[in-house]
């Protein structure tokens, strides 16, 4: 069975009137209950953070040792999401590879709220939070600067970076459907806010010259980027000297971890929206197979990262990396530890059949085992580790408490409240790559 | 001096068209599209877009800012001895160089494209001429300046185009 791309009956002009439908108005009777429900958890958040400006940091589990507790395993967490989009968007744009022009708007929008909910946490997590603009390197009377070489500033630049960047990229590539919708709409008002918002640009072949020019570029340097941003937070943990954590393969198990999630959530995005806006010719089976394939391919890189983390302890053979591995395995957070092998690592092996890429129930179900199995693993990274560190005499135990579970819970509804609104305002599919597509094909049938 | 705005189906046809209207002398031809056209940049006069080498400087600038910066808070502003290892670790500074490297180019690569576009520009009269919304749809215009449309007309009809419209350029 060959699988394409792009359904054969698709044309430009059906596309875009179908996708500049979406944003201008088709009736999506699930949008508001499920907006509604975004928007009570946002305020769930909002009590959560008030609560931690109010009271401080006490309020969370954490404590010596466990002194980083949920908000950095969220931190990661998110982040890792994140970069699902950019690598979808920025390594397959350069590859030129076909399945990349209906995703990468939906993966892209992914990015930009995960990277949101990514960048809340540091900041909460600093205890006095009015100081964060510390980490900035600006003149000031105290004749202070941040520490370079920690990389925990590293880490500021490196978000910093990636939040802007991911925006303008983001935002770069909708200016011509943002036109298309300018020149689609009907009410002023949307006439007025799709017009403000494409900044007149109108396709002339200047403007799609310098555009090509812009884009390209600004992918080649995404690629690298995104790259960086995970090595550095894998540097967070490896420049420390604490258990488990001080190992020179973190970079890169961060950065196949983050790929990991971020097809993951691509995948449980992806499946659900196909159907609800009708998708199915433009995101293919083979997009889900190809996905799959994907996150596949993350897995065993994370399953290689994790034989690794374990042989180098056993090969090291340093008494405080042994006991930790062991705890880690085989105590309080064992179950933590075996849920991680088997969400992220034994869970996505069963994509190795092509039947069941295409079950896209089951595809579902596995996307979401390895989104929590990344959570875990961050948890398992963060939590045993502090808890079993070189000194027995400051071993202690951590346990999230109901402020911390509710701002991840808050998060997760700061994620969909913003990607709701993508769907209901913005262009789903990149519409103007999808026309070149469409053009190729008719040229080269 | 009139403009007229011819719809092609498709990128094809368009490109004829162009070939065809300048090996008979027609200059002032412009093409609004539904996406780039590679093939219009050499065909159409101008230059290539300089967005690629303003954003190389940005980038250079920016990470030789960046390390400028970090060497010397490090080693002149508010150099700190920590057990007698060297003032300038080169090495550390890499990572926050190259990432304000990458936040100054794409900066440059995104409003750089502004600028030399000219954008935002809310009001554009041609936009005025209904056609033209058919650009962002799946219409390939090419709108010609002339002095000549009686000698344009029938060349154009015989390019097969979908409609031909009239603007005042």
């Amino acid at each position: 069975m060959t699988m394409e791309a792009i359904a054969p009956e698709v044309t430009a002009a059906g596309m875009t009137d179908d996708i500049a439908g979406i944003a201008l108005g088709r009736r999506l009777k699930w949008w508001l209950p499920c907006f509604v429900v975004a928007l009570g958890g946002l305020g769930l958040l909002g009590a959560a953070i008030g609560w931690l400006f109010y009271a401080g940091v006490g309020i969370w589990g954490i404590d010596w040792p466990v002194a980083w507790g949920l908000a950095i395993i969220n931190y990661v967490w998110w982040i890792g999401i994140a970069s699902g989009g950019t690598f979808i968007s920025a390594f397959f744009f350069l590859m030129r590879v076909e399945w990349r022009t209906a995703l990468n708007r939906i993966a892209e929008s992914m990015t930009l709220f995960a990277a949101a909910c990514a960048g809340i946490f540091p900041i909460l997590h600093l205890g006095r939070p009015w100081f964060f603009y510390w980490l900035f390197p600006y003149p000031n009377t105290m004749g202070l600067w941040p520490q370079f070489r920690s990389p925990l500033l590293w880490d500021f630049f490196a978000i910093l970076a990636y939040v802007v960047s991911s925006v303008l990229f983001w935002y770069l590539g909708l200016l011509p459907d943002l036109a298309s919708l300018r020149d689609r709409a009907t009410s002023r008002r949307q006439q007025i806010a799709y017009g403000a918002l494409a900044m007149g640009f109108r396709g002339t072949a200047s403007q799609w010259k310098h555009h090509r020019a812009a884009y390209g570029v600004m992918a080649a340097i995404m690629a690298p980027l995104v790259v960086s941003v995970h090595s550095i937070v894998g540097l967070d943990f490896a420049g420390a000297q604490t258990t488990g954590w001080h190992s020179t393969q973190f970079p890169p198990f961060f950065v196949f971890g983050a790929v990991l999630s971020g097809f993951a959530s691509v995948l449980f995005l992806a499946i659900p929206l196909r159907r609800l806006l009708r998708l199915e010719p433009y995101i293919t089976e083979h997009h889900l197979d190809v996905l799959g394939k994907l996150m596949l391919t993350a897995s065993l890189c994370v399953a290689y990262a994790y034989l690794m983390d374990a042989f180098s302890v056993f090969y090291g053979a340093h008494p405080a990396e042994v006991t930790m591995f062991i705890e880690r395995a085989f105590g309080l957070y064992a179950p933590v530890y075996w849920a991680t092998i088997l969400f992220n690592i034994l869970a996505p092996q069963l994509l190795w059949s092509h039947r069941l890429r295409l079950n896209q129930p089951l595809v579902m179900a596995i996307s979401l085992a390895v989104i929590v199995g990344m959570w875990l693993e961050r948890y398992e990274i963060v939590v045993t580790s502090l808890h079993r560190t070189n000194l027995p005499s400051a071993w202690g135990v951590y346990h999230a408490t109901f402020w911390d579970w509710a701002t991840l819970t808050g998060t997760i509804a700061l994620f969909f409240a913003g990607f709701l609104l993508f769907v209901r305002l913005l262009p789903v599919l990149s519409m103007f790559e999808m026309r070149e597509l469409i053009g190729k094909r008719r040229r080269q049938p | 001096m009139i403009g007229l705005i011819a719809e092609f189906a498709s990128e094809t046809a368009l490109l004829r068209a162009v070939d065809r209207l300048q090996a008979d002398g027609f200059v002032g031809l412009d093409a609004v599209t539904p996406h780039a056209v590679e093939a219009l940049e050499d065909r159409l006069p101008g230059r290539p877009s300089p967005i690629p080498l303003v954003i190389l400087i940005a980038a250079i600038v920016g990470v030789a800012g960046g390390f400028g910066m970090e060497v010397y808070a490090s080693t002149v502003s508010y150099p700190i001895n920590i057990g007698g290892r060297p003032l300038n670790s080169w090495p550390a500074f890499v990572p926050i160089a190259f990432e304000i490297g990458v936040l100054l180019a794409i900066l440059s690569g995104f409003f750089g494209f502004l600028i030399v576009n000219r954008l935002p520009a809310l009001y554009v009269p041609a936009s005025d001429a209904p056609i033209f919304a058919n650009a962002s749809r799946d219409g390939y215009l090419l709108t010609i300046r002339t002095g000549d449309a009686v000698r344009l007309r029938p060349i154009l009809d015989g390019l097969d185009p979908v409609r031909i419209a009239e603007w005042l350029p």
